[in-house]
């Protein structure tokens, strides 16, 4: 046993100085790297857990905006069509407010032509008489007698009338 | 004496190493076979096989320390 | 140069390096000892390199512990990174074994892990096993003893016992021999035993709290054959703590004589490959003590019926794969 270098004292004292070991690292090395394991552990299904949570609220606020989204093109839409009604309208209105104009002014053109027009036929119709009635005194002179001046003027006017 | 000494470190060592050379040898032939056909449990296997090589290996040593005694004059 | 020119000359300069440094670096004869060697005492008790370097060992595990604890971080960087992953990987490699007693087992599973890789690893330290002090030897010094020869023969006198020859390569001087400063306490018997008993004591213990006073039919019961192979089965226990201990220490020793005698032989280059080997056993070996603790857990703690339970487990597991197949 003393040529193998056994004895008791060191059997002792290296089994004491082991034993402090164990003691020493428990404490310093073991208790806190387990706990930071299971800190980080805990942590990291904390994080897993929270980002499902923000998984989840995302696809909510997804949806909702998707709602929003088409509510909005819903909503755009309808107005548009009702501006085009409006426009529709409105240019329908406008269009027959411009045509009533025209006719109108069509027909007060028309009319006032007429009136000018009786108004020149009536003048032009007085200075024909007149000159009819000239010309026939001039020719005729006083051959005629009064009770057959009229009669002709009458039948020159109804044959001018003929001719228009 | 001391040619006897010689004689026997030497041949309690290689006496020793006979039966756990030819152990170890089909431990580690089972272990790769198993992994072979099972290469998911590799990591299983692994330590079972340093366990089983570890066994074997403690005959050898046994001898390695028998020799060591002789050679150095701890048993005469 | 192509690949096969440059490799026939690295060979050969490595040759040339190897038998010059036979006659340049010779040390002379190898210096081992299973003993470990006394370097100074305190108060009567002989502190041995072995002790000394243990207590190195305690400082080295201490301080890299506080200094890997002393602001842990979330999320971890550096030393408290790697101490992080060796721990972590450790962990699980042993909860294969036992997952029950684990958490039980942890702090002397784990200590023995790092401070046999520690004690392992340090003996390869270049210089470990050159560097120290020069003491007289033991058995070296004189002693009383009966004169063999000359004109005193039969007379009893102080006599210069058979001495080791002095080592001229080394600085100390005749009759004294070099003690090395380091040397792993792995190598020293007092340690291996006391690691191997406190292993030993602790699978005892939770064998009998588990599984109560039926932990001692394992060994000793009327059941016919099975009380022969109980007797097989106690005299196997006893040998436990045994083999443990020698199994380290023969690995060690046996690497660190390895060591000496090849540079003993070839000073470089050859022992080289050896130091990378015997990094590697140093670490499967720790493991191996980690791993044998945990696993001599595991069997005391199961009774026999309880293996019966864990064959039926086995039988599950196997027919769930072959379904899964």
């Amino acid at each position: 046993m003393e040529a193998l270098g056994i004895n008791l004292n060191l059997f002792l004292a290296q089994l004491i100085n082991f034993g402090v070991v164990v003691g020493l690292l428990w404490v310093l090395l073991y208790k806190p790297v387990q706990k930071m394991l299971n800190d980080r552990t805990a942590r990291i299904e904390a994080s897993l857990r929270e980002a499902d949570q923000v998984k989840q609220q995302l696809a909510y606020a997804k949806r909702d905006y998707d709602a929003e989204i088409a509510r909005a093109r819903q909503e755009a839409a309808a107005i548009v069509a009702q501006a085009q009604d409006r426009a529709k309208a409105q240019e329908a209105e406008i269009i027959a407010q411009a045509r009533r104009e025209a006719d109108r002014l069509r027909e007060e053109a028309r009319t006032q032509a007429a009136q000018e027009r009786d108004q020149m036929l009536r003048e032009a119709k007085g200075q024909i008489a007149e000159l009819v009635t000239l010309t026939a005194s001039r020719v005729l002179n006083a051959e005629l007698k009064a009770s057959g001046h009229d009669k002709l003027i009458a039948e020159s006017l109804a044959a001018l009338e003929r001719r228009n | 004496m001391e040619g006897l000494n010689l004689i026997a470190t030497a041949l309690a060592i290689g006496l020793a190493a006979i039966g756990p050379g030819i152990g170890i040898g089909i431990i580690v032939a089972g272990a790769l076979q198993a992994m072979g056909r099972n290469p998911e449990m590799e990591n299983t296997l692994v330590t079972y096989m340093f366990i089983g090589i570890a066994f074997t290996e403690a005959l050898a040593i046994f001898g390695l320390v028998i020799s060591f005694m002789i050679a150095f004059g701890v048993i005469q | 140069m192509s690949g096969r020119t440059r490799a026939i000359v690295i060979v050969v300069v490595l040759l040339a390096v190897a038998i010059a440094s036979r006659f340049f670096l010779y040390s002379g004869d190898p210096h081992v000892e299973v003993a470990a060697e006394k370097l100074f005492s305190i108060g009567g008790f002989h502190v041995t390199n072995a002790l000394s370097t243990a207590i190195i060992v305690d400082i080295l595990l201490v301080v890299l512990a506080w200094l890997a604890t002393r602001n842990l971080q979330m999320v971890p960087r550096g030393l408290q990174n790697v101490l992080e992953i060796i721990l972590e990987a450790l962990y699980n490699l042993l909860k294969n074994i036992s997952p029950k007693f684990i958490n039980r087992a942890w702090p002397l599973v784990a200590t023995l892990f790092l401070f046999v890789l520690a004690s392992n690893w340090l003996g390869l330290l270049p210089g470990g096993s050159s560097i120290g002090p020069c003491k007289v030897k033991e058995h070296t010094a004189a002693r009383l003893a009966v004169v063999q020869e000359g004109p005193r023969a039969g007379a009893i006198a102080l006599i210069p016992a058979a001495t080791e020859k002095h080592n001229p390569y080394t600085t100390c001087p005749e009759g004294t021999t070099l003690v090395p400063w380091l040397r792993p306490p792995s190598t020293d018997l007092n340690f291996t035993f006391a690691i191997g008993l406190l292993s030993f004591v602790f699978f005892q213990y939770w064998g009998f709290r588990t599984l109560g006073i039926g932990y001692l039919s394992k060994f000793f019961n009327l059941k016919g054959i099975m009380s022969f192979v109980g007797i097989i089965e106690f005299i196997s226990e006893l040998i436990k703590p045994v083999a443990l201990a020698l199994r380290l220490f023969g690995n060690i020793f046996a690497g660190e004589v390895l060591i000496a005698v090849l540079t003993f032989l070839v000073p470089l280059v050859l022992p080289m490959p050896i130091y990378g080997f015997e990094l590697f056993v140093g670490f499967i070996q720790a493991l191996v003590f980690a791993l044998l603790t945990m696993a001599f857990l595991s069997i005391a703690t199961t009774s026999h019926e309880g293996e019966h339970h864990g064959d039926e487990h086995a039988h599950g597991a196997e027919a769930a794969q072959s379904r899964a197949h």
